[in-house]
């Protein structure tokens, strides 16, 4: 039987609403607090059996999205809130010479400045901690954030940040990742090198199979830097209770991996921390670490103040991670009726200047790399480089979007070169029940050729296309 | 800060007076001062859309407007749709369509939504395209609320159309040329 979501929408009077004002519709009063939910907010029911699959669901958070009632970080205010501001570099690599802030200090209105000196262990990262909280020795990208601001209001913050005199000794900066791997080039990180992360897979014998192809197709593809543009832009506020512990409410989606970067970075234990997240206006693995977190919290140590602060657009931009570029030169072995035998793949992913959740990325976009096609014969190489820009980090796939332009945009072009209908090539290879992957997992509940056959017939691929 | 001036508008159908100072936009004063959180700052550069109100009819960038260029003007905010009693028809069709993930978009649309219903109660699908232009949505994608904004323009239609002693005119008839 159909289970309907039950909303009671009985009318409710309340004292916001006028006596007597006669037939006019009453209306929510605007003043603080503005509205009492007019309405009831739908309740999520859980632990019921229903019959979920062909019932219509109605998302428990869409009233107070619609009503405009969700509070994400930014909506909310604590008493006696100062705005902070970061300061960016705008510049690619950098020796720091010195940070002058005095000018900034002496404002009215400001009530802390911060360098990156100031910050007990400045450095995080999920996987490598190589990135400052606040560049103080170096700076490897030009979003690097150098020092920052709290004030009574965000304009006073946006005017102190630009009184801020940092000194530069321009360094030498490499952006192109196939130049990054390059012995000479420029190192972001040195004296490290560029290249912080290298994975391969071997199956079969590739030289081999390339000896018994009948064609060989090679092939340069590369994808660029995205940005997941979340409607909302990062956003946190930090707070200290008089236990001393620091209450940071923020637009972070992995809190927990939050809590113990922000303990690293203020040298706490973890249990000095808490994270309070609610509904992320956006994410797409953009906020999956912190960024600003421990910068608002030192603030709000000096100031003992509540310190908010919310990127900009352009901050989002320059010093939020972003989805990797990738150089992808395949290599494949073709028998004459469209049998791949062999493929060799070299995989360079710009890495930008932090390591981020690169090395995630790079071991999904490796497996994935060959596609869910059937070759004996593999050598799959795959390298994350730094670079002086932007970092790159998680983002909706993990590197698996960007293999999948390459080996299908080939697969494309060895159909058009053997004269095969780009549908009967990808068959003819695709991956059957029991199929192993390139990392040799036996893989089950393998529908894909029945996917591909419905999907052709479902939009007519056979149909002439115009 | 020398120059605060009072800003008094009509807010959502009451009058309301706020201080601002000249660089003050209307979002700001809105969000600030009145509390009224539901409109977003998502690029503070009139991208994005996810501050939309409705300043005199129609659909604006509240930040891009000055606060006090709200002076004297009728501002409709998403807190002014709904009533004690029921949602706006088109939050209601938003809700029933799931047109929101995040939300965060969803104020900004709604009121561009509102804007263009009250001009043109029975809008094609491309003047609905061409309304939203202006409201950029990272999650949801747009069909859905495309589908929100015409179940809710049917919805007010025949809202309108039930009136007693309406004369069943199409208030946006000369709209519907275009």
């Amino acid at each position: 039987m159909p289970r309907k979501v039950r909303v009671s929408e009985k009318s409710r009077r309340t004292t916001a609403q006028a006596p007597g004002s006669g037939g006019e519709i009453s209306r929510v009063p605007s003043v603080t607090p503005p509205v009492a939910f007019p309405i009831e907010t739908l309740v999520p029911q859980v632990r019921l059996q229903t019959p979920a699959v062909g019932q219509r669901v109605t998302r428990p958070d869409g009233r107070s999205h619609g009503l405009g009632q969700t509070r994400y970080i930014d909506d909310l205010a604590f008493p006696g809130m100062l705005y902070a501001k970061i300061k960016r570099a705008g510049i690619a690599a950098a020796r720091i010479r010195s940070i002058d802030t005095r000018e900034a200090e002496a404002m009215p209105g400001v009530l802390a400045v911060l360098t990156g000196f100031e910050i007990p262990v400045n450095s995080f990262g999920p996987s490598l901690q190589d990135q400052p909280v606040l560049a103080d020795q170096r700076v490897f990208h030009a979003g690097d954030g150098v020092a920052a601001v709290a004030a009574l209001t965000e304009q006073i913050a946006a005017e102190a940040i630009e009184k801020i005199k940092v000194d530069y000794e321009p360094s030498p900066a490499v952006f192109d990742p196939l130049q990054a791997l390059r012995e000479d080039a420029p190192k972001v990180h040195a004296p490290a090198s560029n290249i912080y992360e290298t994975q391969v897979i071997r199956k079969g014998d590739v030289d081999a199979g390339f000896a018994k192809a009948d064609h060989i197709f090679e092939g340069q593809y590369r994808t660029q830097m995205v940005e997941h543009v979340p409607l909302e832009p990062h956003a946190a506020i930090a707070a200290w209770d008089p236990n001393g512990r620091v209450i940071i409410h923020t637009t972070l989606g992995r809190i927990t991996l939050g809590r113990a970067d922000v303990a690293r970075t203020l040298k706490l234990s973890l249990n000095r921390v808490r994270i309070v997240a609610t509904i992320v206006g956006g994410n797409f693995g953009g906020k999956n670490e912190i960024t600003q977190e421990p910068v608002l919290a030192l603030l709000s140590k000096k100031t003992g103040r509540p310190v908010k602060g919310v990127f900009t657009r352009g901050d989002e931009f320059t010093a939020s991670t972003t989805r990797h570029p990738f150089i992808m030169d395949y290599k494949t072995g073709v028998s004459k009726d469209g049998r791949i035998i062999a493929r060799k793949v070299r995989l360079v992913a710009d890495g930008g200047a932090y390591c981020s959740w690169s090395e995630t990325t790079l071991g999904k976009a490796c497996i994935l790399s060959t596609g869910p096609y059937r070759i004996d014969n593999l050598l799959v190489e795959a390298y994350v480089v730094y670079t002086n820009k932007t970092m790159t980090g998680a983002m909706r796939g993990f590197g698996a979007p960007q293999v999948c332009f390459a080996y299908e945009s080939q697969m494309d072009e060895i159909a058009a070169a053997l004269d095969m209908d780009p549908l009967q090539i990808r068959l003819l290879n695709a991956f059957d029940e029991g199929a192993a992957s390139p990392t040799g997992q036996v893989l089950h509940s393998v529908v894909l050729k029945d996917s591909l056959l419905k999907a052709a017939q479902r939009f007519g691929w056979k149909e002439p296309r115009s | 800060m020398t120059d605060v001036t009072n800003v008094t508008m009509r807010l959502n159908g009451e009058t309301r007076t706020a201080p601002a100072s000249p660089e003050t936009t209307l979002l700001a004063l809105l969000r600030d001062q009145f509390n009224l959180t539901g409109s977003k700052l998502g690029c503070d550069a009139g991208d994005c859309g996810a501050c939309t109100v409705i300043v005199d009819g129609k659909a604006v960038n509240a930040c891009l407007m000055l606060a006090a260029q709200a002076d004297g003007r009728d501002v409709l905010t998403i807190e002014g749709l709904a009533t004690l009693e029921r949602l706006h028809p088109i939050q209601k069709a938003f809700e029933d369509n799931a047109s929101l993930q995040c939300g965060f978009c969803g104020p900004g649309v709604i009121m561009s939504a509102k804007a263009l219903l009250d001009e043109n109660p029975d809008p094609t699908a491309p003047q609905i395209r061409d309304a939203l232009a202006g409201n950029l949505c990272r999650c949801t994608g747009y069909a859905k609320m495309i589908e929100a904004v015409h179940d809710a323009a049917r919805e007010l239609r025949a809202q309108a159309d039930a009136l007693p002693g309406h004369k069943r005119r199409r208030a946006g008839g000369e709209m519907e040329s275009a």
